[in-house]
């Protein structure tokens, strides 16, 4: 490594940057690495170069997850499943805005919920990760499936094949993580004035978030100090309700007005 | 895993979601994935929210969740709808067919066809070997094989 800070040290001030930011300059690194791989993956008509972004994408996930956890900690059990679950719900997120064909997306965002389902109960929300299953991939998803199985062409549509401005998304979403994650670095860096994040205690926790009887804590807690949104939520629901049949009724209705006018006219 | 580390890789999952979703919602022309790309954010904030809750040992992260979930259900039934309607009157989920509802200033999108997809996925069918003595073909049998 001395050889790379003194190489660093030469390039003047991007370079000092560089050598007193190690884990942030890394983590930046990996975002442009990702943002090009990103770039590369979309569809963009017949152009190629899909597996090179394929290959800078991993290597940019590579680089972002060995800046996340701490090398040769005891607790590596843990880690690694962190990380696996981590690297499923990121990667079949990516496949889900690369892939061509709208039902292997629907079909890869599945597998991202089924993820993020995981990363719940990882961190003892057993509610909401059964939730997050029945409802979104259970409900949600499989309305967006017999929809796309309905409406797709034979083959890949056109509009499928390319996208808008795929160079300038990619740029987008990765200035987005850029910043997150150096703010997110910065905040975790402890430095001597900063003031310090308190992590829980392993009582408190146990009392709380990770008691045994965790779904009744959880339904207490809603029925009691939420009792109010949750009522506001219910309203939400019947009025989704409504104004989604109201929607497709309305266009329905104005169809067969068109069709007597024709009929008669 | 200390509850710290794991605040942070927590964050950092939803800030990595939170950005395939923008380039998603941003670059893909087909309705029903943009949809995928919007709940992909709705997600992305959700595990952020759950690990912050657990860090403050505080029960508001997963009850807002629980309320994120309820929003994303009616959200995809109106979305549902309408991409429903939008694609019976064009025939298809692309996106630029509706571009006229763009602010007047703004230039529109042309569209350059793009040449169909090669035939990279073709079917290929096994060559069989012919074996043995290729039979007799009798004029009667080849005169009804061309008019069956």
């Amino acid at each position: 490594m001395n050889w790379l800070t003194d190489k660093l040290g030469s390039l003047g001030a991007p370079g000092a940057w560089i050598v007193s930011h190690g884990p942030q300059a890394t983590l930046l690194l990996a975002t442009v690495l990702g943002g090009l791989g990103m770039w590369l993956m979309l569809p963009r008509g017949n152009a190629g170069g899909r597996r090179l972004g394929a290959l800078l994408a991993a290597l940019a996930g590579v680089v972002y997850g060995s800046q996340l956890v701490p090398v040769g900690s005891d607790e590596w059990f843990s880690e690694a499943v962190f990380l696996i679950l981590a690297a499923v719900t990121v990667i079949s997120a990516a496949c889900t805005i690369t892939f061509r064909n709208p039902v292997y997306s629907a079909i890869w965002f599945a597998l991202t919920l089924l993820g993020t389902a995981a990363l719940f109960l990882f961190q003892g929300a057993q509610f909401l990760a059964l939730a997050t299953v029945v409802v979104y991939a259970g409900a949600i998803l499989v309305t967006f499936l017999f929809v796309l199985m309905l409406a797709n062409p034979k083959g890949h549509a056109y509009y499928d094949r390319v996208s808008w401005e795929a160079f300038l998304s990619a740029t987008a979403g990765a200035v987005m993580v850029g910043i997150l994650s150096i703010t997110l670095m910065k905040a975790f860096t402890t430095s001597p004035d900063a003031p310090k994040l308190q992590p829980p205690s392993a009582e408190a926790l146990e009392k709380d978030i990770l008691n045994t009887e965790h779904v009744a804590h959880l339904g207490a807690h809603l029925f009691s100090e939420y009792l109010i949104a949750i009522e506001v939520a219910g309203t939400l629901l019947l009025v989704a309700l409504v104004a989604a049949v109201s929607i497709v009724g309305l266009d329905e209705s104005s169809r067969r007005a068109e069709r007597a006018h024709d009929f008669h006219g | 895993m200390d509850e710290t580390a794991l605040l942070r890789g927590y964050l950092a999952v939803g800030a990595i979601l939170f950005g395939l979703g923008l380039v998603g919602f941003l670059s893909r022309r087909n309705m029903i994935v943009m949809f995928l790309s919007a709940e992909m954010m709705l997600q992305a904030i959700s595990v952020s929210l759950v690990a912050w809750g657990r860090f403050h040992n505080n029960w508001g992260g997963q009850i807002l969740t629980i309320f994120i979930l309820t929003v994303a259900a009616c959200e995809a039934a109106i979305a549902l709808a309408l991409v429903l309607t939008l694609y019976r009157r064009s025939g298809k989920l692309d996106i630029v067919v509706w571009q006229n509802l763009r602010e007047s200033s703004l230039p529109a999108y042309v569209d350059h066809e793009i040449p169909e997809e090669l035939e990279a996925d073709e079917k290929h069918w096994p060559k069989l070997t012919p074996a043995g003595v290729e039979p007799q073909h009798s004029e009667r049998d080849e005169y009804h094989r061309t008019h069956v």
